[in-house]
């Protein structure tokens, strides 16, 4: 304040927003009595919240669930090593401690030469002639290898075959090459063109709830004009808009995933008439709680963020 | 308690509102502000409540130089100037109540002071049974008391009116004035702009005329 220039205020009694919750508690009501003076504008705002959250869940659940299917895919990325003779069963102990040791692997299974006779029989059930003079010596006996998720890409399990080829015993290793090749370059261009939907469908959503926000504050500009000319600073001017729009937005939120919660269910209801398959049955599932938080968490973002903004065009303090 | 040296103003370089004022209107006083449209009445009123700054020239408002008041510390300096503005800018959508409490609201007052406060100038004021009313169901000339409810209602040490009888009649606007004059017995220094020439004849009040942004004569009080 320069000096000699000091403004006095004006005396008052009792003052009612004195310390943090004092203004909280004054502001939080100034909110909502806005909200009942201008139920339509509010409305509007709450509604353009939930119906842009809506259409970026609704992609969020499609994205969440196709990730987990072709998560699922991926359990298919399995490795397998022959051996050229069968290993004594103590020995069997000690091979797969050895492929347990290396980095990646998340479940091996023995399969004996008499485990694999028998599971060529029952994959060639009615056609046993084929197998006619067959004896389980000319089946190899193997060791069939699960990858945890970090190891399966094209490069990890040709680190990890190379690593498995150096064991003692091991004549040949199998993993379908070309399929994990193709599977990984499917699962990249997913999540490119996941991150790139997601990215303009959330330039969208904000384009558009910020523009809301900004013609219900334009709507209200009289009341920010006054605000100032009878004294009030900058921060009492902004602070109910703001718990305005974290209000809204909260709200908008939550309708939002009400309504997206109504539209799984009546999938889930009704897919199966127009789809063929029952997607309860494929493993449909619902966002996961730390989404539905993320969600909620956007909502009360882009309300406050939205009137923020918004404010700074309209406030003249 | 207001008092303009040399002060120039314009809002765009080749068009000038106000030249080379100077003016001392002292603690107390009752000021009419009188001239033609476009002379620069609202202009000056609107240098006195900080709503614009002068493009040459300083502005001292209660000892306090306005063009070297931080951004901060003009809110602070319009708490203690109750502004009745020519258009109302009286709140649609809140009750008179609501309209005439935001002054105390500002200030931090308690719900059940502001309640007080109110009801007592609204009284005052004779709209004691509009509390509740929204200013669109209101008259011209109770709106403007409204607003005049909202300018007083914290003891202000100035009272600046723009135009504040131009839409009313005869009745109202006596109504008005002898609340201006009431103001100004309290100790509330007024300055009131308007055209109105029965209004100021009958108040017997110091005038001062601008004419293009120019004071061209100051006549002090009569009778």
């Amino acid at each position: 304040m320069p000096k000699g220039n000091k403004v006095k205020a004006a005396v008052r009694p009792k003052l009612e927003q004195e310390g943090f919750f004092g203004r909280l508690s004054y502001f939080t009501c100034r909110a909502i009595a806005n909200l009942r003076q201008n139920v339509f504008v509010s409305v509007v705002t709450v509604g353009t919240v939930a119906l842009a959250l809506l259409i970026a869940s609704l992609f969020l659940l499609v994205y969440v669930n196709l990730e987990g299917m072709a998560e699922g895919w991926s359990d298919k990325v399995q490795v397998t090593a022959y051996f050229d003779r069968e290993p004594e069963p103590l020995a069997v102990a000690a091979l797969k401690g050895r492929v347990k040791a290396i980095a990646g692997t998340s479940k091996v299974v023995f399969v004996g030469q008499a485990e694999a006779e028998q599971r060529l029989r029952s994959r060639l059930k009615g056609q046993e002639s084929l197998l006619e003079g067959v004896s389980p010596e000319v089946l190899p006996a193997s060791l069939e290898i699960s990858l945890d998720r970090r190891h399966r890409d094209t490069e990890a399990v040709a680190a990890y075959v190379k690593n498995l080829k150096q064991i003692q015993g091991i004549t040949e290793v199998q993993y379908g090459e070309e399929w994990v090749k193709r599977f990984n370059s499917f699962m990249n261009l997913f999540r490119i063109m996941g991150a790139l939907l997601g990215g303009f469908l959330t330039i969208a959503v904000l384009f558009i709830v910020s523009n809301t926000i900004k013609l219900t504050i334009y709507a209200r500009k009289d009341e920010l004009e006054l605000l100032g000319l009878v004294g009030a600073t900058r921060f009492f001017i902004k602070a109910p808009f703001l718990i305005e729009g974290v209000l809204q937005g909260a709200a908008g939120a939550v309708i939002s995933l009400l309504a997206l919660l109504g539209c799984y269910f009546a999938f889930l209801k009704n897919a199966g008439d127009f789809l063929g398959v029952n997607p309860a049955s494929a493993g449909l599932s619902f966002l996961p709680a730390t989404h539905l938080a993320g969600i909620v968490l956007g909502g009360v973002l882009l309300g406050f963020i939205g009137s923020a903004t918004s404010l700074k065009r309209f406030i003249n303090v | 308690m207001i008092q303009l040296h040399n002060v120039s103003m314009s809002y765009q370089p080749e068009s000038t509102a106000l030249t080379d004022i100077n003016l001392k209107i002292p603690k107390g006083d009752f000021v009419f502000l009188t001239g033609q449209s476009g002379a620069g009445k609202s202009t000056l009123l609107k240098l006195i409540y900080a709503d614009l700054l002068p493009t040459r020239g300083q502005v001292l408002i209660d000892g306090s130089n306005v063009t070297r008041l931080t951004r901060s510390q003009i809110p602070l300096l319009r708490r203690s100037i109750g502004v009745v503005f020519q258009d109302y800018k009286l709140l649609p959508n809140r009750t008179v109540l609501e309209n005439v409490a935001i002054t105390l609201e500002v200030l931090g007052w308690g719900k059940r002071d502001i309640g007080k406060k109110v009801y007592h100038i609204l009284k005052r004021m004779g709209l004691e049974d509009k509390v509740n009313c929204t200013p669109l169901r209101l008259s011209g000339g109770e709106q403007q008391r409204v607003a005049l409810a909202r300018a007083l209602v914290n003891d202000p040490k100035i009272l600046v009116a723009d135009e504040p009888t131009g839409n009313l009649d005869d009745e109202n606007k006596e109504q008005i004035l002898s609340i201006f004059k009431e103001a100004n017995i309290r100790g509330t220094t007024v300055v009131v702009a308007t055209h109105d020439r029965r209004v100021i004849e009958n108040s017997h009040r110091k005038v001062i005329r601008l004419d293009k942004g120019r004071i061209v004569e100051v006549a002090d009080a009569q009778g």
